[in-house]
C-alpha cells in the first residue's frame, strides 16, 4: 500500500476546511416556506446579521440557495439542496442521473400543506409535513436544520443539527484566482473554484452506524474524530484501485455508496443516503465530540453524529424512518433498486486465475475439476486471454478456437466469463478504439482532447459512460456478431473501472478531464464505473434479446450496482487478516444494497498457507459470490494443489455450497424482491440483542444459518456467539446448542462453525453434479429443525435459473411450515401479476426432522394418502455423515404441489 | 417407487454381481448398515458408502460400472448418472431418457487398442534396453566404487609423506632463520650500510617465497569479492556465456579474473567500489521493480519526475512485476538479476572449471559449494594449480593420477616411487649442516610442494567420487548414467537444460535461468524434482518437474509452465521401461482382444 501516493484529507481542501470547521459555523435560515408541486419548498439565505462575516463576503456565496423536501411511501424522504438555476450560477450542478429507480417517483406522496410549530425552546417556527404513519418530516427555519421525527416525539435522523451545513457555490473566474490544486506532480485546475458540500447528520438512539462502502474495517464503524480517537483519517468515499490495500482503514477503496444505517436497542433501524458521486468523506464522530460547542440537541436518546462533505455536486438526500433493519434496507432499495436476480450458475462455484494461460490450460483445469469430482459453474479468463490487452480480441496464439473451447465447457454445463476493462487501447489498428475516436466517444482531458491515460495495453482512452449514446453503443460490442468469438456461455467481468489510470494522480483520471454536458470528472468520479457496469450489463441483455440474464462482475461500484451484478472487493491478499475482513466488507454491501457479493477466495495477491486456504473455502462458500482467485505470480492453487486432504476438504466446502444451493438461490430472490441481503449481520435477524450489534466475525445466511469463520491459523477453539431464545442445530453434526449465549467449540477440521436455528426449514440439493446445470432434476431434501414448540418454517423459490420469465410469474415459490407433526407446502402468491408458469417434475426424495421430540414410524401424505417409512439416517449423505436423525424415506412429492405430510 | 427391473442390477462391477445377487439383504461394504434387494438401486442412498447405489446418483460416493464393451470397463462417480451427459462409451450412464447417447466403444477402443499396442511395442524394446543399461551402470559403479578405495588407500600414505616433508620443510625453515639472523647479527656488527642495504633485499627474496601461499589466497579472497560483487556487463555476460557452454574451460574464467585483477591491481580499492555501485544499483532495482510494500519514501517520492508514460509502466508493474518502460529502471533490474545469477554462477563454474581438470568424468558437485571445507581446499587446488602451470615445476599429468595406476597394475605405482623418493630425500638431507645446503632445501620444498598438490587433487577426487555415490540411483541403479548426462530440448526461442543430480536451466541466446537444482526423486523414481532456482519477483523460486516416460531414447520431449515459474518438463527414458508395466499393457490388450468379437457383433 502506497499511503503517500493518496491524498489525505489534510491534503484534500475541502475536507480539511470542513473537517476544521466548528458547530454552530452555519448561519444559513430558511425562508420563504410553502408547498409547490407536492413537495415543502424553500429558501436559504445567511441571515442578515451575518451578512458581514469576512467569510461570507464573496457575493457569489450568498445568493440563497434552494431548498425542497418531498415524501415518498414507506417512509422515505427527500431533500434536495441546489443553487437556484434562476439566479444565473455559471453551469448547473451535477445530479448523479440513473441511480433512483424510474418507479420510485411514482411513490411519491404528493404533499398538500404543512403546519408550523414552534418546537421546544426555539426562537423560530418549524415547518412540518406528514411522512408515513407515525413519522413527520420538520424544517426548522433558524438555525436552518431538517430531521424527521416520530410523530410530534423522539427525533429519528437529523441534517444541520450542529451547523456545520455549508455550500460553495459555483464561482466565475477572475483575475488573481487560482484554484489550481497540486498533488503528487498532478495538476487540478479546477475551473469553478471550490464546490464543496458539508454538513453533519445525527442518528438517535443509535447504538451503533454501518454502511459507507467500500473500506476494509469493521462492520460497526468505528469513530474516526472525537475524545479518545487516536488521530485517524474521515472514512473516504473515492473509487480507486488501491495496490495491495491493508485491511482496518478508513481509506477508500474501488467504490463508494454514501448510505449509513444506524441501529440501536431501542428505537431500532434509520438510515441516510446521500446520492453524490463526488469524492465524499465521512467522520464518524466519537461521543463528546462537541463538548464545548454549547450546542445540546433536544434529546436525551443516545445518539451518533456524522459529519458528511462532498467535494462537489448537489445535496439530494434521503432519510430512511426504518424502524427495522429490514425496512430500512428495502427503503433504501426502493430508491436505487434491489439486486438483479442471478442466474442460477452464477451462485456457483467460479474458478479464476489471473491467468489461465492457454486452451490446453483451460481444458485440463476444467477436466481435473471432474477428475477429483467437484463441482464448479464458471472458468474465467482474465486480461492475458486478449490479443494485446484489446478486449473483445483473442490472443491468436493462446485462444485461437475461443468458441470451441467454450463449447465444451457448455457440453458440461460450464460457463466462461471474459474480462473486459474501460481502457480502450489506442492502437490505430484496433476498431473499437476507431470507432470512439471518431464519434468523439472519449472522456476529454480539460483542454478538450481525447483523454490520454495508461493502463494495461499502455495508451489507452476511456469511453464516456455517463452518455447514453455512448452506453448503447458499448453495449452493441457485445452482440455475437461484435464480440468475435463469443458464445451464449459467455458471461462478463469488468475490472479497471474505478477507473484505474495508473499515469494518472491516485491512480484514476484527473478530477478535471471531461464528461458530455461539460461534467467534470470530479463530480461524477465514484459512479464512472457504475455507468460501465451499467453499459456493460445492458450488453449482455442486449445480446440475448432480453431474455437471457446477464451476469457481469464489476469491482468499482456506486449505490445501485445491485442492479447490475455482482461485486467482488477487489485485490485482497492471502493472509489471516483479509479472511477476516471480508466479511464485514461483504456484510457491508449487503447492508447497501449489494446482496451479490464475495471476496476472493484464497486471497488475491500471495500464497496462502494449505490452512489459510482450506478456511477460505470453508467460509468462502458462504460468500453470496463464490469465487477462487489468484495473481499471476502466485502459486497455482486449484482445489486439487495441496494435497489429498486438503483437496476432501475443500471438495467437502464447494458440495456444501452446491448442496445449498436451493436455499441460496431462495435467498436471492429474497433479495430480488425486498432488497433484504442474502448474507446479512446478526443484528438484521436479532435487531434487540445487543451481544451482536458489533458482531461481524458471524454472519447469517438468509434468516436460517448462522455461520462463523475460523480466522486464525491451527485454531483450536472458536467463540461462537449464538443470538435469541431458540437452539441451534450443527449443520454437519446436528448437535444442539444453546441460544442466547457465547460457546466455546472445538474447531473441526472439517468445516467453519455453522448452525441451523430452531424453526426454520432449509431446502437441499444432496446430490453433487458437475455443476449446477445437471442439478435441476435433483430431488430435493427439507431438513427441519424445529423449535422449542415443535414448530418450523421455510420457503423455497425455483424458476428456470435463466430468463426473465419469472418477471411474469414463472416460478415456483413454496412455503413450508411445521407444526403439530403436520408439514404443510403452500404456494406463496406472486408479488407481481404474470400469467407466465414454471413447472418442474423435481420430487423431495428426504424430509429430515431434527429436534423431533417423539419417534415416529411412519408418515401419512394427503392428498396421496400414501404412507411412507420413516427410519434414522444421516444428516449429511456422506461417510461419517454426522448423527442420526429422523428420516422421511423416499416421500417423492412433487416439490411443486399442496401436500401434507402427517408424521405417525 | 422401485426402479424397473432392467436396472436393478446396473453400474455393478462384474467382480461385484455375486456380492448383490446371492442374497436378499445385502450390507454396505463399510459395514455401516443393511439393506435389503428392494433398496439396492432405488435411487435414495441408504449406504453412506454408496454401496446400495452403484446404478444411480442417489449417493454421493457412489461408482458407477460401465462395462464398455470393446473399449475399456470405467468407473464413474455416480454424479455422472442421468446427468445428461454421455460419459460411458457404451452410454449406459444415461438411462432415464432424457438423453440418448450413442455407443461409439467400438471406434473408440480400436483407436485405443492401437494407441496400445504401439505402447507395448516401445515397452517391449524399452525393456531390454533397460536391462543393459542397468548392467552398464553395476558395472561403472564397480569401477567408480574401486577407484575410490583406491584413491583412499592413496590418500592415507601420501597424507603421511606430507606431514613428514612438512615437518621437514620447517625444521629447514629454522635452520636457515637461524643462519640468517646469525649472519644478521655478524653484519650488524660490521655496520655499514650499503651491506645493509643489500642483504635487506636478500631476505625480502626469501620472504616472499615463504609468503607464497598467503599471497595467493589472498588473491583469492580477492578474487572472489570482486566477482560477487562486480555489477560490469561485461562480466556478468561472460558469466553467462560460460554457463551456457557444456564444458567451461578452467582457464577461461579465470583469466578472465585475472585480468581483473591485474587491471585493478589495488583490488582493494576496486572492490569497495564495485560494493558501492552496488548498492546503488539495489536501491535503483528497489525503486522500480522490486518491494512495492515498502511505504518507504523509494517511488512515490520520485514519481513526480517521471513523464506520464513512465508513471504509468511504473504502476503497472506492481501488479505484474514487469521492467518499467523506464530505461535505467529496465536496466537496473535486469542488472540485478543478473547479478543474482552471476553470484551463484560463479561457484558453480568454479568447480565445473576444476571437474574437467582433474577428471575426465565431467563431474559436478555445486550442489555442495556451501557445506564444506573441501571446497575449499578445491578451490585452492585450482588457484595453486593455476600458478603452478605457469610455473617451470609442472607435476606428472593428470592422467597418470587418475586412470594410469589402475589401469597398469604391474607397473610399480607412482605412490611407491614418491615414498621412495622422500624417504632418499629425508635421508639425505642434513640439518645439522650450516649452512642449509640450498639445493637440497629446494629439493624438499619442492618436493612438499608437489605432494601436498598431489594430495589435494586426490582429496578431491575423493570427495567428487563420494558424492556421486551417495546419490540416489534408484533400486536398480538404474539413473546411474544419468549423473553424468544432461538432456536437452529446444522449445521455442528457449533452450531447455535438465541436468540430474545437477541442475536445470532456460537458456536463451546468451542468458541462463536456472530452474532449479537437483533435490530429490518423487513418486517412486518417476519424477525429478529440481527446486530453488533462480528467484521469480514476487512470485516463487523457480522449480522444475521432469515427469519420466518409458521411451527408447533419454529425451525431453516438452516443456511447459502451467504456473508462473513453476516448470514442467517430460522426459522419456528407457529406464522408465518396466517389465512390469509392459505385463500388465499385454493383459490388458489380451482383455480387450477378448471382448472384441462379441462386441462388434452388437454393433
Amino acid at each position: 500500500w502506497k499511503k503517500d501516493e493518496f491524498r489525505n484529507c489534510n491534503q484534500t481542501p475541502f475536507c480539511k476546511r470542513a473537517r476544521n470547521r466548528n458547530p454552530g459555523f452555519c448561519t444559513l435560515e430558511a425562508h420563504d416556506v410553502s408547498i409547490s408541486a407536492g413537495e415543502l419548498t424553500a429558501k436559504l439565505s445567511p441571515k442578515k446579521s451575518h451578512q458581514d462575516n469576512p467569510d461570507q463576503q464573496d457575493e457569489d456565496q450568498v445568493k440563497p440557495l434552494i431548498l425542497s423536501l418531498s415524501v415518498f411511501q414507506d417512509g422515505i424522504v427527500r431533500l434536495k439542496i441546489d443553487e437556484d438555476p434562476k439566479l444565473d450560477p455559471p453551469k448547473k450542478r451535477f445530479e448523479v442521473p440513473e441511480v433512483i429507480l424510474p418507479e420510485f417517483l411514482n411513490k411519491k406522496i404528493w404533499l398538500q400543506r404543512h403546519s408550523t410549530e414552534t418546537i421546544g425552546g426555539d426562537n423560530s417556527p418549524s415547518s412540518i409535513v406528514y411522512v408515513a404513519d407515525g413519522y413527520e418530516a420538520v424544517l426548522r427555519h433558524d438555525p436552518f436544520e431538517v430531521y424527521v421525527r416520530e410523530k410530534g416525539g423522539n427525533r429519528v435522523v437529523s441534517l444541520n443539527s450542529h451547523g456545520l451545513f455549508d455550500f460553495e457555490q459555483l464561482r466565475v473566474k477572475k483575475e488573481g484566482d487560482d484554484w489550481e490544486e497540486r498533488f503528487k506532480g498532478h495538476t487540478d485546475t479546477r475551473p469553478y473554484g471550490p464546490q464543496s458540500i458539508s454538513f453533519d447528520v445525527s442518528f438517535y438512539g443509535s447504538d451503533f452506524v454501518y454502511g459507507i462502502p467500500e473500506h476494509a474495517s469493521s462492520l460497526a464503524l468505528k469513530p474516526t474524530k472525537g475524545p479518545g480517537v487516536e488521530e485517524s483519517e474521515p472514512y473516504r468515499l473515492f473509487n480507486l484501485d488501491v495496490f495491495e490495500y491493508i485491511h482496518d482503514s478508513p481509506f477508500g477503496l474501488y467504490g463508494s455508496i454514501p448510505f449509513m444505517i444506524s441501529h440501536g436497542k431501542y428505537r431500532g433501524t434509520s438510515g441516510f443516503f446521500w446520492l453524490n458521486a463526488a469524492e465524499m468523506q465521512i467522520d464518524v464522530l466519537g461521543s463528546g465530540w462537541n463538548a464545548d460547542s454549547g450546542i445540546s440537541l433536544p434529546s436525551s436518546q443516545s445518539r451518533i453524529d456524522t459529519l458528511w462533505m462532498s467535494e462537489a455536486g448537489i445535496v439530494d438526500a434521503f432519510f430512511f424512518v426504518g424502524p427495522k433493519p429490514k425496512d430500512v434496507v428495502r427503503q433504501y432499495t426502493t430508491v436505487t433498486g434491489t439486486p438483479a436476480m442471478p442466474q442460477l450458475f452464477a451462485a456457483g462455484y467460479h474458478q479464476c486465475r489471473w491467468n489461465y494461460r492457454d486452451e490446453e490450460d483451460v481444458e485440463n483445469v476444467d477436466s481435473k475439476f471432474d477428475e477429483h469430482d467437484i463441482p464448479y459453474d464458471v472458468l474465467w479468463l482474465d486480461i492475458e486471454h486478449t490479443d494485446g490487452k484489446k478486449y473483445f480480441t483473442w490472443d491468436p496464439v493462446l485462444f485461437p478456437h475461443p468458441e470451441e473451447m467454450q463449447r465444451k465447457l457448455a457440453a458440461k454445463g460450464r460457463h466462461m466469463v471474459t474480462i473486459v476493462d474501460p481502457h480502450i487501447k489506442r492502437d490505430e489498428s484496433f476498431h473499437l478504439h476507431k470507432e470512439a475516436t471518431q464519434k468523439g466517444y472519449y472522456v476529454k482531458d480539460a483542454s478538450g482532447n481525447d483523454y490520454d491515460g495508461w493502463c494495461w495495453p499502455g495508451s489507452s482512452s476511456y469511453p464516456d459512460m455517463l452518455n447514453e449514446e455512448i452506453r448503447s453503443w458499448w453495449a452493441d460490442k457485445f452482440s455475437f456478431g461484435n464480440y468475435v468469438g463469443s458464445t451464449p456461455s459467455l458471461y462478463i467481468w469488468n475490472d479497471m473501472n474505478e477507473p484505474s489510470v495508473f499515469n494518472g494522480p491516485e491512480v484514476t483520471m484527473p478530477r478535471d478531464a471531461l464528461h458530455e454536458g461539460g461534467v467534470e470528472h470530479r463530480e461524477l468520479h465514484n459512479a464512472y464505473g457504475y455507468y460501465f457496469h451499467m453499459a456493460s450489463t445492458e450488453g449482455l441483455l442486449k445480446r440475448g434479446d432480453g431474455k437471457d440474464r446477464p451476469f457481469v462482475l464489476s469491482r468499482a461500484l456506486f449505490a445501485g450496482s445491485q442492479r447490475h451484478g455482482a461485486i467482488w472487493t477487489g485485490d485482497n491478499t492471502a493472509d489471516w487478516d483479509h479472511l477476516r475482513v471480508s466479511v464485514p466488507m461483504i456484510l457491508t454491501l449487503g447492508l447497501t444494497g449489494i446482496s451479490f457479493a464475495g471476496a476472493d477466495v484464497g486471497g488475491f495477491f500471495g500464497n496462502p498457507e494449505p490452512g489459510l486456504w482450506v478456511r477460505w473455502y470453508q467460509l468462502g462458500a458462504f460468500y453470496p459470490f463464490f469465487r477462487g482467485h489468484a495473481h499471476q505470480d502466485t502459486k497455482r492453487r486449484e482445489p486439487w494443489l495441496f494435497g489429498e486432504r486438503n483437496t476432501e476438504l475443500v471438495r467437502d466446502a464447494i458440495h456444501m455450497r452446491y448442496m445449498l444451493l436451493p436455499y441460496f438461490y431462495t435467498l436471492f430472490r429474497e433479495a430480488n424482491v425486498s432488497g433484504v441481503p442474502v448474507i446479512r449481520p446478526l443484528w438484521m435477524e436479532f435487531p434487540s440483542d445487543e451481544a451482536t450489534f458489533s458482531n461481524d466475525e458471524a454472519f447469517m445466511v438468509g434468516s436460517s444459518l448462522l455461520v462463523q469463520g475460523v480466522y486464525t491459523e491451527r485454531a483450536k477453539h472458536v467463540s461462537v456467539y449464538l443470538p435469541g431464545k431458540e437452539s441451534w442445530y450443527d449443520l454437519r453434526t446436528g448437535e444442539v446448542f444453546k441460544g442466547g449465549k457465547t460457546h466455546k467449540l472445538e474447531v473441526s477440521e472439517e468445516s467453519v462453525p455453522a448452525f441451523q436455528r430452531a424453526g426454520t426449514i432449509i431446502p437441499r440439493k444432496d446430490r453433487f453434479r458437475r455443476s449446477s446445470t445437471q442439478m435441476t432434476n435433483d430431488p430435493y431434501t427439507l431438513v427441519i429443525a424445529l423449535n422449542s414448540t415443535q414448530e418450523a418454517e421455510g420457503e423455497l423459490y425455483v424458476d428456470d435459473g435463466k430468463s426473465f420469465e419469472f418477471a411474469k410469474g414463472a416460478y415456483i415459490h413454496r412455503r413450508f411450515t411445521f407444526s403439530d407433526g403436520l408439514l404443510t407446502s403452500i404456494s406463496i402468491p406472486p408479488t407481481s401479476p404474470g400469467k407466465a408458469r414454471f413447472s418442474s417434475e423435481c420430487i423431495i426424495e428426504r424430509i429430515i426432522l431434527i429436534g423431533y421430540s417423539v419417534k415416529p414410524k411412519t408418515a401419512l401424505i394427503e392428498p396421496s394418502n400414501q404412507k411412507v417409512e420413516i427410519e434414522l439416517g444421516p444428516l449429511l449423505v456422506k461417510p461419517r455423515g454426522g448423527s442420526a436423525v429422523t428420516t422421511v424415506r423416499k416421500p417423492n412429492i412433487p416439490i411443486a404441489g399442496d401436500w401434507t405430510i402427517k408424521i405417525l | 417407487a422401485s426402479p424397473p427391473p432392467k436396472y436393478q442390477f446396473i453400474g455393478i462391477a462384474p467382480q461385484d454381481e455375486r456380492y448383490y445377487k446371492s442374497s436378499e439383504v445385502i450390507k454396505c461394504k463399510d459395514g455401516s448398515k443393511k439393506f435389503s434387494k428392494a433398496q439396492l438401486n432405488d435411487d435414495f442412498c441408504d449406504c453412506p458408502d454408496g454401496t446400495d447405489e452403484p446404478g444411480t446418483s442417489a449417493c454421493p460416493n457412489g461408482k458407477f460400472y460401465c462395462q464398455n464393451a470393446g473399449h475399456v470397463p470405467q468407473q464413474l462417480f455416480s454424479s455422472r448418472v442421468n446427468d445428461g451427459i454421455c460419459d460411458c462409451c457404451d452410454g449406459s450412464d444415461e438411462y432415464d431418457g432424457k438423453v440418448k447417447c450413442p455407443n461409439t466403444c467400438w471406434e473408440a477402443g480400436k483407436v485405443f487398442r492401437d494407441k496400445l499396442k504401439r505402447k507395448i511395442a516401445t515397452y517391449q524394446e524399452g525393456v531390454s534396453i533397460r536391462k543393459q543399461e542397468v548392467e552398464q551402470a553395476k558395472l561403472a559403479m564397480a569401477k567408480d566404487e574401486a577407484e575410490l578405495s583406491k584413491l583412499q588407500h592413496e590418500e592415507k600414505i601420501l597424507k603421511g609423506l606430507v606431514q613428514q616433508l612438512k615437518e621437514r620443510k620447517e625444521q629447514i625453515d629454522k635452520a636457515e632463520e637461524k643462519e640468517r639472523l646469525r649472519k644478521e647479527k655478524e653484519e650488524k656488527e660490521k655496520k655499514e650500510a650499503e651491506n645493509e642495504a643489500k642483504q635487506e633485499r636478500s631476505e625480502a627474496v626469501e620472504k616472499a617465497d615463504g609468503e607464497d601461499e598467503l599471497t595467493e589466497s589472498k588473491y583469492d579472497d580477492k578474487i572472489g569479492l570482486l566477482q560477487d560483487s562486480t555489477s560490469d556487463q561485461d562480466v556478468v555476460e561472460d558469466q553467462d556465456r560460460l554457463a551456457a557452454e557444456d564444458e567451461p574451460s578452467d582457464t577461461f574464467q579465470y583469466e578472465d579474473s585475472m585480468v581483473h585483477h591485474a587491471e585493478q591491481h589495488t583490488a582493494k580499492e576496486t572492490v569497495e567500489s564495485a560494493a558501492i555501485s552496488d548498492a546503488e544499483l539495489d536501491v535503483g532495482s528497489k525503486a522500480t521493480s522490486d518491494d512495492f510494500m515498502d511505504s518507504g519514501k523509494d517511488a512515490s517520492e520520485n514519481t513526480e519526475a517521471l513523464s506520464r508514460e513512465e508513471l504509468g509502466r511504473l504502476v503497472a508493474s506492481r501488479w505484474t512485476g514487469e521492467n518499467t518502460g523506464k530505461e535505467t529502471g529496465d536496466s537496473d533490474a535486469e542488472k540485478n538479476n543478473n547479478h543474482e545469477d552471476h553470484e551463484e554462477m560463479t561457484k558453480g563454474t568454479h568447480d565445473e572449471e576444476y571437474d574437467g581438470y582433474a577428471s575426465e568424468t565431467d563431474d559436478d558437485h555445486q550442489r555442495y559449494d556451501d557445506d564444506s571445507v573441501e571446497d575449499e581446499a578445491d578451490e585452492d587446488f585450482v588457484e595453486e594449480h593455476h600458478d603452478d602451470s605457469d610455473s617451470p615445476y609442472k607435476p606428472e599429468s593428470d592422467t597418470e593420477l587418475d586412470l594410469s595406476d589402475m589401469t597398469t597394475p604391474s607397473n610399480p605405482s607412482w605412490l611407491e616411487k614418491i615414498q621412495q623418493t622422500v624417504w632418499n630425500m629425508l635421508q639425505a638431507v642434513n640439518l645439522f649442516q650450516t649452512p642449509v645446503n640450498q639445493s637440497e632445501a629446494a629439493v624438499v620444498r619442492k618436493e612438499y610442494d608437489e605432494s601436498s598438490t598431489k594430495l589435494s587433487k586426490i582429496q578431491a577426487r575423493i570427495s567428487t567420487l563420494t558424492r556421486k555415490l551417495k546419490q540416489d540411483f534408484g533400486p536398480d541403479r538404474e539413473f546411474y548414467s544419468f549423473y553424468d548426462q544432461c538432456f536437452e530440448s529446444k522449445q521455442n526461442k528457449y533452450v531447455y537444460k535438465v541436468c540430474p543430480y545437477k541442475q536445470a536451466s532456460q537458456v536463451e541466446g546468451h542468458s541462463t535461468t536456472r530452474l532449479g537444482q537437483w533435490d530429490k526423486f518423487e513418486d517412486s523414481y518417476k519424477v525429478m524434482i529440481f527446486a530453488n532456482g533462480d528467484r521469480c519477483w514476487n512470485g516463487p523460486d523457480r522449480s522444475l518437474k521432469v515427469k519420466l516416460r518409458c521411451g527408447l531414447k533419454n529425451e525431453v520431449t516438452d516443456v511447459d509452465e502451467p504456473s508462473r515459474c513453476e516448470y514442467i518438463a517430460l522426459l522419456s527414458t528407457p529406464v522408465l521401461c518396466l517389465e512390469g508395466k509392459l505385463k500388465e499393457l499385454e493383459h490388458k490388450l489380451d482383455l480387450m482382444n477378448m471382448e472384441q468379437p462379441r462386441n462388434h457383433d452388437e454393433l
